[in-house]
């Protein structure tokens, strides 16, 4: 399954630092909103050959984070998000070679704070779903 | 769901991470048998008089957002790490798998802090282990954790 191509439109997201080590984690849109996908590799694996669960709070994070930050940044340019909490419930295992899928939706957003949902899927298997509580950061603050 | 460390983990040949990092004072590296926990490591380790134990990392560009400051990713896959620990530990040594975990990030780690875990099992039932956790920088609280972990083979 790691073998087949990016759909169209996709390209890596947070490729720095972390996000670009972890990773690659690919960015495009669907119908809905945004997409978000990555291939599990060996490097992503715990010691039982699966999907280790820091990789996968990192991709959820990623995916949550990104979501976030565009929605923030759609309301007012140069302004960001970080988050204040993230819970995260681990459904089922992901396997290597699988393709996850990580999508997010803002559940309510205030001047202040962003409510985030979301959601690891392989295929109609849930692996993970996962809430966030977001800070907005005003453009220019640190 | 992460793996906890397993008996047969015991037997294998610990997997190396890719840069070398000098352990903070008193701390050893942990051996580390996770692919991921090794491609973010090294992760270190100190047992405290008491028989306590505290884990570490030490934050370089790997670790890091944007923003300069270290990814909540990174602290949640320190938190997986070294709570699945904790949880192994204290059900006798059973291995057990991540069911949920919350964290709180209440400051910016920066580049170059050392970032030190301390944790407490809350409570054990037969097959579900609650750890909650706090991690510090220079004694500073920067993010804490709490997490349920199942006891595998328990019912």
């Amino acid at each position: 399954m790691t073998n087949t191509p990016f759909p169209a439109g996709f390209s890596p997201v947070q490729t720095t630092g972390f996000g670009g080590f972890a990773g690659p984690v690919m960015g495009g849109t669907e119908a809905d909103g945004a997409l978000f996908l990555l291939d599990i590799a060996p490097q992503h694996l715990n010691g039982d050959a699966r999907l280790h669960g820091g990789m996968m709070m990192s991709l959820v994070s990623i995916v949550m984070g990104e979501v976030a930050s565009r929605t923030a940044a759609a309301k007012e340019a140069g302004s960001g998000a970080k988050p204040l909490s993230l819970n995260c419930d681990f459904v089922s295992a992901g396997e290597t070679g699988e393709r996850v899928e990580g999508r997010a939706i803002v559940t309510r957003a205030t001047r202040s704070v962003m409510f985030i949902s979301g959601t690891l899927k392989v295929g109609d298997r849930l692996l993970m779903s996962a809430t966030g509580v977001y800070g907005i950061k005003a453009a220019g603050a640190k | 769901m992460s793996e906890g460390n397993t008996t047969a983990a015991e037997t294998r040949k610990p997997i190396a991470s890719p840069v070398e990092v000098t352990p903070p004072a008193g701390f050893v590296a942990q051996a580390l048998h996770d692919p991921f926990e090794a491609l973010m490591g090294p992760l270190f380790e100190r047992v405290e008089p008491d028989g306590s134990r505290v884990s570490a990392f030490v934050a370089d560009e790997r670790h890091l957002h944007a923003d300069g400051y270290v990814h909540e990713g990174m602290m949640m896959t320190f938190a997986d790490a070294f709570l699945g620990g904790a949880a192994w530990r204290g059900s006798g040594d059973k291995p057990c798998v991540t069911m949920s975990l919350q964290a709180s990030f209440l400051a910016d780690v920066a580049r170059g802090a050392t970032i030190e875990c301390r944790t407490k099992v809350e409570k054990k039932t037969r097959s579900v282990m609650f750890v909650s956790a706090s991690f510090t920088v220079a004694g500073e609280q920067v993010m804490t954790a709490t997490s349920l972990w199942k006891v595998l083979g328990e019912r």
